[in-house]
């Protein structure tokens, strides 16, 4: 009987060891996807394909490089960027944060390429957009 | 006094319908181009330039270390009076982040870009220093690669309308050898009003 009590005491005082404990909030961190592409443009253009490679350097590192296709239906103004990440999903800042605009011709289809600021970089996310300069 | 009543009606009517001033975020500006070379000429040149650069290798030290990289001469030969350093700098940052490149401050076409270099090192021999704290004979890194180029500006006049070409032009030179390891030029094309200038 006395060992029961004990056990007793023993789970309450876990139970309020653990009510005391700093409650952690739970991260919801989704999947990024690798390809955006903005509703305003898809019905434009299709991204025909989005590759990705690691290219060693001479120093033994390597660097993230990727290349994409877009094939337009009708003459596309559009532009497009590409942010980096770092494993732990961090964004690594390359030189400046603006689109680079685009422009594509009826059934033409265009091949862009981009490198990683740092070799650190291990994903990425491809953002297409319509122009919107005036 | 009743005849200054128009006067400030009228400059409150015209002050409330001029365009108010606002920040601009790079990431979202959505706003009217200019035919004159603006930040965003600037920013795509450099991003161009150093992603071309970094994929290339040129910049990767086959020893594993940083390189040193000295900046030399980059000509305006535009119509507008710019300063270069709006795109070196930018390719200075980016090589800095990349852990691939480092510029040196002490070596420069027109001396050192900061004179506290030399002025740090007067200091040897003064009695009113501690000289365990001023800089060594020998400490400077000498640079490997020097970095030039040119910004060039065309003007074209196309039917009714003109069309201002920027070229950005770089080298990265070994400068043990004398050799343009690198070479990049970034064309930039605006085509506008005839009303507008480019300079």
């Amino acid at each position: 009987m006395s060992r029961m009590m004990q056990l007793t005491v023993l789970i309450l005082i876990t139970g309020l060891l653990g009510a005391c404990a700093p409650i952690q909030p739970e991260r919801e961190v989704g999947a990024r996807d690798d390809l955006r592409v903005d509703p305003d443009v898809q019905g434009f253009i299709t991204v025909t394909e989005l590759l990705e490679q690691r290219a060693d350097m001479p120093g033994g590192g390597d660097l993230l490089k990727i290349q994409f296709a877009v094939q337009a239906y009708q003459d596309t103004l559009m532009e497009w960027a590409v942010t980096w990440f770092d494993a732990q999903g961090m964004v690594v800042p390359g030189v400046g944060e603006g689109y680079r605009p685009a422009r594509l011709l009826p059934n033409q289809t265009r091949f862009f390429t981009a490198t990683a600021p740092h070799q650190k970089v291990v994903s990425y996310q491809l953002h297409l957009r319509e122009d919107r300069e005036p | 006094m009743n005849k200054w009543v128009p006067v400030v009606l009228c400059t409150t009517l015209l002050a409330a319908c001029a365009a108010p001033t606002r920040y601009i975020d790079p990431a979202a500006d959505d706003g009217a181009v200019a035919m004159t070379m603006d930040y965003r000429d600037f920013e795509r040149a450099a991003d161009a330039a150093l992603q071309d650069m970094l994929a290339s290798g040129a910049v990767d030290n086959p020893s594993g270390d940083r390189y040193v990289m000295a900046v030399s001469r980059i000509v305006n030969d535009t119509m507008q009076r710019i300063d270069t350093d709006q795109l070196v700098k930018k390719i200075r940052v980016g090589l800095l982040r990349s852990g691939k490149v480092i510029t040196t401050t002490a070596v420069g076409v027109d001396g050192a870009e900061d004179a506290m270099n030399e002025k740090a090192r007067e200091l040897r021999n003064s009695d009113e220093f501690d000289q365990s704290g001023v800089q060594k004979k020998g400490t400077l890194k000498a640079p490997d690669l020097s970095l030039s180029g040119k910004i060039i500006q065309r003007n074209h006049k196309v039917e009714d309308e003109q069309q201002v070409e920027y070229y950005f032009q770089l080298s990265l030179t070994d400068l043990q050898n004398g050799l343009a390891i690198w070479e990049n030029e970034t064309p930039i094309i605006k085509r506008g009003s005839d009303k507008g200038v480019a300079w």
